[in-house]
């Protein structure tokens, strides 16, 4: 069906940005603007999401031209789905950042930034087409470099030019596979490259030589933006560095983006024909890696901060395996987790930045007893600890039941690898739990609510933030099953392109449509 | 980041205005053939950079007396602006209406994008003036 609002998801924070750039100065409206900008965002998203929740596609092209020539908004259950787990996300760290983030950081652009990067965000989710992906990508890089940069001091900024050069490196890279994939398949919108795909397998025509050059391409491209093994090794820094909000919400949106792109991508055009055959063994070999050493990495730290950002790594790890199976249950499996963990995983940032806020440190020697004196933050820590491992009812359980179990037919040794993850999972969580919260008090830098200059802030808003994500990841938990009647909606749609493409596309599909059913 | 030799400064002297006036061929003409306002941003852009050069930073703020942050801010909104008027309508994001004027018998075609790429042009001028003239700061100290 056709929405021509689906654009109000990008315009609404454009216009937000542009607005709160002319408040610059005034911290407080800029905050209710934000709010509002985001809250009518989720609410949108959310009343679509519920409209489609039969599996339909809305669809809006841009300046009415049809599908291949112009650009095609797509809102289906797997982009509406990211979208409102991205935009709750996104609330709870805003939230969050009224009491965390440096004045001085806040008068310099930090609103303006933030809308931006959600016009990013949203606009990669929603876009059609694999150019406007690139946009979307760089829009949301531009954002983020930004807020990385803003308030840091020079050896912080070292950190942050890492980041910008190989996200720099990796978008050269996509725009020249998006080229070559024009050059080779005269067209960039994905229903169109789907049909193209589906076209060829059905008639059994092979496809194009170098398309699994192309596809391996635009893996490495994703595999970077998403840290898949071995292109992790720029995260763990990166979120050490950024004040802890936008570590938060970096840690739930900008790699999920990625994999995303991959979702988006692969089971539909590029894991096709013989790439199919080269991509899924790569993928699989970097899930297990990508969830075993990043659990160790993780396991293997001292900092809370450090060990979260590792796991961000090994939790990726779980969403490629689902992904690599390309089966709809893996790929129903994988988004699942994937919405669990964008909640999850920002919370325990947020609980981590209260943690360093009490503690004075996020040092595990340095800290500790932090249970006897802050109890609800001890309990929303558990609480998301333990949905991070997968302890049922919490959300993080079903993901990884359906991906599990999924793989044991397809790649039994990834399963049982995704096991001992588990376990260190666990044993990592423990690591925190004991000696942050359990262990008597101990540390000589104990400065009760103080900010980095001494100051003691008003916390209530970092707590309202965790306490929307951590009771946001109880429900997922509790609404399992309509939350993966979606996803499931979503994989079918991925692994049996007809209904993406007749919706995209009407005139192109009739070729699909006659076939079986569609290949893909 | 000044070099004011007489040369370069009667040269700019004439070479700006026809930068201006290319950059507002291209623009037009982008409507059907090669340009637009990107690439009129960037000509338009690479006259007030001769200029700063030339002049320096006093005489350029005569030229252009607001931030270039505020070229960025109004560019943006306009082509926001432009692009999203048509949900009013019931249309998809940046559809564009056109009308034909016509003036002692000449047509002349209008269309609605030709403000989006004014806020286009705007935008280049602004990041790209902004981003040289801050350099361009870092070099004077």
């Amino acid at each position: 069906m056709t929405n021509d609002l689906l654009g109000l998801l990008v315009v609404i924070p454009l216009a937000t940005s542009l607005a709160t750039v002319a408040l610059v100065r005034r911290p407080v409206p800029q905050r209710i603007l934000g709010l509002v900008s985001l809250c009518s965002m989720l609410v949108l998203a959310l009343s679509w999401l519920v409209r489609i929740r039969d599996g339909e596609v809305m669809v809006s092209q841009m300046g009415a031209w049809p599908a291949p020539f112009g650009i095609t908004l797509v809102f289906d259950s797997l982009s509406g789905l990211l979208l409102c787990a991205g935009l709750l996300v996104t609330i709870a760290c805003y939230v969050h950042g009224f009491s965390m983030v440096e004045p001085s950081t806040e008068r310099r652009y930090f609103h303006p930034l933030m809308q931006l990067l959600i016009v990013g965000v949203n606009q990669s989710f929603l876009t059609g087409d694999l150019f406007n992906l690139f946009v979307a990508f760089e829009i949301m890089l531009m954002a983020s470099y930004g807020l990385l940069a803003i308030g840091r001091t020079r050896r912080q900024m070292t950190q942050a030019y890492k980041y910008l050069l190989l996200n720099l490196v990796a978008s050269t890279v996509f725009v020249i596979t998006a080229g070559l994939v024009y050059g080779m398949t005269g067209t960039l919108n994905i229903a169109d490259l789907a049909r193209f795909v589906a076209d060829r397998s059905n008639a059994g025509v092979p496809l194009p030589t170098g398309f699994t050059g192309l596809s391996v391409m635009l893996l490495v491209v994703f595999g970077l933006k998403g840290a898949f093994f071995p292109l992790w090794f720029w995260l763990p820094d990166t979120y050490h560095t950024c004040p802890i909000s936008i570590a938060a919400l970096f840690s739930g949106l900008l790699t999920k983006v990625g994999v995303y792109a991959v979702l988006r991508t692969f089971p539909l055009v590029f894991a096709a024909g013989d790439a199919r055959d080269v991509v899924l063994p790569i993928l699989a070999v970097s899930a297990g890696a990508t969830m075993l050493l990043g659990v160790l990495g993780a396991v293997s730290q001292h900092n809370v901060r450090r060990i979260l950002a590792v796991h961000v790594i090994s939790q990726v790890g779980y969403m490629v395996f689902g992904i690599s199976m390309m089966t709809t249950v893996g790929l129903a499996g994988a988004l699942y987790y994937m919405i669990q963990h964008m909640v999850v995983k920002s919370s325990l940032f947020l609980c981590c930045g209260v943690m360093e806020r009490h503690a004075g440190s996020d040092d595990l020697d340095e800290i500790g007893g932090l249970l006897k004196r802050h109890r609800w933050l001890g309990v929303a820590f558990f609480v998301a600890a333990l949905s991070l491992v997968g302890v049922p009812p919490l959300s993080g359980f079903f993901g990884k039941l359906v991906i599990i179990r999924a793989g044991w037919t397809a790649n039994w040794w990834l399963s049982a690898i995704g096991l001992v993850t588990g376990w260190l999972t666990l044993l990592s969580m423990l690591k925190i739990w004991t000696q942050g919260f359990w262990s008597p008090e101990s540390g000589p830098r104990m400065n009760r609510g103080g900010d980095a200059s001494g100051r003691v802030r008003c916390l209530r808003a970092a707590h309202t933030g965790i306490g929307i994500l951590v009771v946001a990841a109880v429900l997922i938990g509790l609404a399992a099953e309509p939350i993966y009647d979606i996803a499931f909606h979503a994989a079918e749609q991925l692994t049996d392109p007809t209904t993406y493409i007749r919706a995209v596309d009407p005139l192109a599909a009739g070729s699909v449509l006659t076939a079986s059913g569609g290949g893909g | 980041m000044r070099m004011s030799s007489l040369i370069l400064q009667t040269a700019v002297r004439f070479i700006l205005p026809l930068t201006f006036l290319y950059a507002a061929y291209a623009a037009l003409k982008g409507h059907n053939g090669p340009g637009g306002g990107f690439i009129a941003g960037l000509i338009a852009s690479v006259g007030f950079c001769t200029y700063r050069m030339s002049y320096g930073d006093r005489a350029f703020h005569r030229l252009l007396p607001v931030h270039p942050r505020w070229l960025v801010f109004v560019g943006l909104g306009l082509a926001g602006a432009v692009a999203s008027l048509p949900l009013l309508f019931g249309q998809p994001l940046l559809r564009s209406a056109s009308t034909t004027l016509h003036l002692g018998g000449s047509e002349v075609h209008l269309v609605s994008s030709m403000a989006f790429d004014l806020g286009l042009l705007l935008v280049v001028v602004g990041v790209a003036v902004g981003m040289i003239s801050r350099l361009g700061e870092e070099l004077d100290r």
